[in-house]
């Protein structure tokens, strides 16, 4: 890993060559590892070593950005000139005003020795554990272990200075069987977090329940979507509804509906990037502190997250959710939570006289962004539930529901909740939602 | 280059490895976007670093950095083979690797005007003239794009290998949004996210035609407002080439990756239907459908002249005359069920391993005009643009929406409709294909988002296309 002296001095120097305006040096890295297993065996086990600089400079109301990952003065210097030379041939975006402004911030990081200090060896040895238990009772173990050692660095010409190293392992398990799978993942910043055996033991039994499953018809169901499945579900919002770029761009369903309540009493959702219940992020990639958005309070829209950019445009302040610019999916959050009920997972399923249990979804695509129409399969465990309980696992079916629909009809939530990382981070609880509608049925 | 290159290979070699090989890329990329009549973004940025991929002790490790000195080249050498003993600790058998032939040569990309020579104004230009073109009363949103990368990869195995590759890919493209206040609608051009990509340089821009689609696009988005709701119900469609390209991307691309059909992609993209057992025994499509992966196809970004791990570029049938008779695969996968290695390992950059990916998956044109596909139908719908895809982790469940559509009835072009959606089952869909258009209709459309693999990895693919017609789909789910 870079030392943080030697980050620093790498954005202070980019800073220095520039001769623009205003001028931002984002940097962003580490090393990341993760060991591949598939067919009971480790097949694929790599490692990376990769840093990227980001500069914008901006002249007036031209910006111009580059990008390198070759840190010598040399370097730098050239994609300073770049990054000039491309501002100085731009028009102007009327919208911009300033970077960052630098403002009160206490120093967080998120880096665990623990996690930093896994090796090749330990990977292997967590990774047998599943292998060992899958060989037992006869089964197909895949999956991967993650290690992430992340630095992010972001110093403006105004005086941000922001510096934050970050930690994250994540360890999966999908468990095939002769006509069944089952998943389970977990991921935190500390790897002591993360337990093998629940992992091992929530992907081994939803395979094991899920043998020789029967076929239903399509059509409209009550769900219990496990919270693996309802964030996978609510995914898309990041892009589609739950920023300020969308609801400018008038593909997002909250714009024209902000005070309006239109979503179910029990859904409250926001943001919040030092929540403990996600994996955390102190600030953004334009350095301003990550604040907490509330999206929807008891079904009522409230607000969306801002970069810069858009939060000039629109007379507010950054929430902290830019992505590394420029980028046409910023401001994005990266953090999003929702809170959760008083039941338990399985107080839930004994509410449900018939219904279907949704371990997880896959390959969830938008279909109509303004009514937030999404499609997608149920995959690794999908089971009928009759009177209250579990009693036949059911071959997979593709849904087509809308999410608005989908939480107006969400009668409960568990207060359970798992946290699901790619990235960014959804924190959710298991939900029971009516009428859920499932379109067609596959194969197996 | 040579210097980095002979240094990792000795380091590995005094490991004790079976064999490694070394990438060292270098790569220059250019993105301009433009948004409502102003610059939305300019992104220039390079990278370069390079990854050792070894077998030890009968198992993979695979590490990679940017640090381009002896010392780190010595370190991640040295840490590929960790990794692989540590592999090697789960192992059930040794990895072995079909036999092939080995390349030294250089190969340049055959361009007429480098993308990078070209100024920044020229570019910006073309896409605020095509911006101003879709400013029609009802657009709320007009976005224009261009990508251009040109990369120089370095590959040696300590089998003796060694190629110097140069690779350029221009793009261009653009998107109208149009609104109501209650619905809202999209056209692109030439076909959905970001548009086309070649194997070419700045004289692609030209070819793309921006300037001449972009008032249509803008205008069939407004009157797709008005439109009414695509019929649902068992119909025959005809699939324009964009929207068919992706259909064969996801239900005869992906399933025939033998990585997936094998097992190995089990945690993420999932497996496949293409089992071994139905090689050269399955009827996948009906007679006039044939598909071929080609990585020798002029210009297209899934083509290339050496895959990563040194195997001449190739073209295969995946599926002859309807049967399925090939897979996509790798030296190590080709070894399993003892085929020839067809040459589809691709890395997306210099810190992934390659792994099994599409090259250019094509469906060979066939005799039909246009007008013949559409007079044989006596209800049905033309789709064209896709607007979105899903489909379940063995590839038989699918379902696609597209941009725009237009009722046929009695042989006949009728009304525009909106929010196009079918779905079905890959293989009976295949079947059911009765007609093909001809070469005039053929265009090879390049996608650069495909994504695969953990660590992910997205790679540029391309896929020939024509017209295609199929017989009694399940069209429309939304209403």
């Amino acid at each position: 890993m870079m030392t943080r002296d030697k980050i620093q001095t790498i954005l202070k120097k980019s800073v220095s060559f520039s001769e623009g305006d205003q001028t931002e040096a984002m940097l962003y890295g580490g090393k990341s590892y993760l060991t591949g297993f598939a067919n009971n065996h480790i097949h694929r086990n790599v490692g990376e070593n990769n840093y990227n600089l980001s500069l914008r400079v901006a002249f007036g109301k031209k910006i111009g950005s580059a990008s390198v990952n070759d840190f010598s003065d040399e370097a730098i210097k050239n994609t300073v000139k770049r990054a000039v030379e491309i501002a100085k041939l731009q028009e102007e975006n009327p919208s911009f005003v300033s970077f960052a402004k630098p403002e009160e911030a206490p120093e967080k990081d998120f880096f665990v020795e623990k996690t930093a200090e896994v090796t090749p060896d330990m990977r292997a040895e967590y990774v047998k554990k599943i292998l060992d238990k899958s060989k037992e009772k006869g089964l197909n173990a895949n999956g991967t272990f993650v290690i992430d050692l992340m630095q992010i660095g972001v110093l403006n010409s105004l005086g941000i200075s922001r510096f934050c190293s970050l930690t994250v392992a994540s360890l999966k398990s999908v468990i095939l069987g002769d006509t069944s799978s089952g998943y389970s993942i977990e991921t935190s910043t500390n790897v002591d977090d993360i337990s093998v055996n629940s992992v091992i033991e929530e992907s081994i039994g939803i395979a094991e329940m899920g043998k020789n499953p029967i076929a239903v018809e399509p059509g409209k169901y009550e769900v219990i979507l496990s919270p693996y499945a309802f964030a996978e579900f609510i995914s898309s919002l990041s892009y589609l509804a739950l920023n300020a770029r969308a609801v400018e761009e008038g593909t997002s369903f909250l714009a024209g509906n902000f005070g309006k309540k239109i979503l179910g009493d029990n859904i409250t959702i926001y943001d919040d990037g030092l929540s403990p219940e996600t994996i955390p992020m102190p600030f953004d990639f334009e350095g301003v502190s990550k604040k907490k958005v509330v999206f929807f309070e008891n079904g009522v829209a409230k607000d969306v997250v801002y970069d810069t950019l858009t939060a000039y445009k629109n007379g507010k302040e950054s929430t902290g959710h830019s992505l590394p610019q420029p980028s046409s999916f910023s401001p994005y959050p990266m953090n999003i939570i929702m809170k959760g009920g008083d039941l338990s997972k399985d107080e839930i399923i004994s509410h449900v006289e018939h219904g279907l249990y949704v371990h997880r979804f896959w390959y969830t695509n938008p279909m109509d962004p303004r009514r937030a129409v999404i499609t997608g399969m149920t995959r690794d465990g999908l089971f009928l539930v009759e009177n209250g309980k579990i009693t036949k696992p059911v071959k997979n079916m593709r849904f087509t529901e809308s999410i608005i629909t989908a939480l107006n009809n969400c009668i409960e939530l568990s207060k359970e909740k798992r946290v699901m990382y790619d990235s960014s981070s959804i924190t959710v609880p298991y939900v029971r939602i009516k009428d859920f509608t499932f379109t067609s049925i596959t194969e197996f | 280059m040579q210097r980095i290159i002979e240094e990792a290979l000795m380091v590995a070699k005094k490991f004790g490895v079976s064999y490694a090989d070394v990438r060292v890329i270098d790569r220059t990329e250019e993105e301009i976007s433009t948004k409502n009549g102003s610059v939305d973004g300019i992104k220039s940025s390079s990278s370069k670093g390079f990854g050792i991929r070894v077998i030890a002790d009968g198992a993979w490790g695979f590490s990679s950095s940017f640090v381009l000195t002896d010392e780190e080249i010595s370190r991640v050498a040295e840490e590929a083979v960790d990794i692989a003993k540590a592999s090697a600790k789960t192992k059930i058998e040794d990895v072995t690797l079909s036999k092939i032939e080995i390349y030294q040569d250089r190969v340049e990309e055959q361009v007429k005007i480098d993308p990078f020579s070209v100024p920044i104004t020229k570019k910006i230009s073309i896409l605020l003239d095509a911006d101003k073109l879709m400013n029609l009363q009802g657009i709320i949103l007009r976005r224009g794009g261009m990508y251009f990368s040109k990369e120089w990869k370095t590959f040696a195995s300590s089998e003796g290998a060694y190629l110097e590759l140069e690779r350029v890919i221009s793009n261009a493209g653009i998107s109208a949004i149009a609104t109501d206040g209650k619905d809202v609608q999209t056209r692109s051009y030439p076909s959905s996210f970001g548009g086309d990509y070649q194997r070419k340089g700045f004289e692609f821009i030209e070819e793309v035609k921006l300037l001449e689609n972009a008032w249509r696009i803008a205008n069939e988005a407004i009157q797709l407002l008005s439109a009414k709701p695509c019929p649902s119900g068992k119909m025959d469609i005809i699939l324009e080439s964009s929207q068919l390209a992706l259909q064969i991307h996801e239900s005869c691309g992906h399933p025939t990756e033998l990585d997936r059909v094998l097992g190995e992609e089990a945690s993420f993209a999932g497996t496949s239907f293409l089992t071994p057992d139905k090689l050269g025994k399955f009827k996948y499509g009906s007679d006039i459908v044939n598909i071929v992966a080609d990585a020798t196809a002029p210009f297209a970004i899934g083509g290339f002249a050496y895959d990563d791990e040194g195997i001449k570029a190739k073209k295969i049938y995946l599926v002859k005359n309807g049967e399925f008779v090939g897979y996509l695969n790798s030296r190590e996968t080709s070894k399993k069920l003892r085929l020839e290695p067809m040459g589809a390992m691709r890395a997306e950059s210099w810190n992934r391993a390659p792994i099994i990916r599409m090259t250019s998956i094509n469906l060979e044109p066939g005799d039909k005009a246009f007008e013949e596909l559409v007079s044989g139908i006596d209800n049905g719908v033309l789709m064209a643009t896709n607007k979105s895809w899903s489909i379940d982790q063995k590839r038989l469940n699918f379902q696609f929406g597209t941009e725009i559509g237009w009722e046929i009835r009695n042989g006949k072009l009728q009304d525009m409709v909106k929010n196009p959606t079918y779905s079905g089952i890959t293989y009976e869909f295949w079947r059911n294909c009765d007609g093909i258009g001809n070469k005039d209709y053929y265009h090879i459309w390049g996608l650069p988002n495909c994504g695969k693999g953990e660590p992910m990895q997205v790679m540029q693919v391309s896929h020939g296309a024509s017209y295609g017609r199929f017989r009694n789909v399940q069209v429309g789910v939304l209403r």
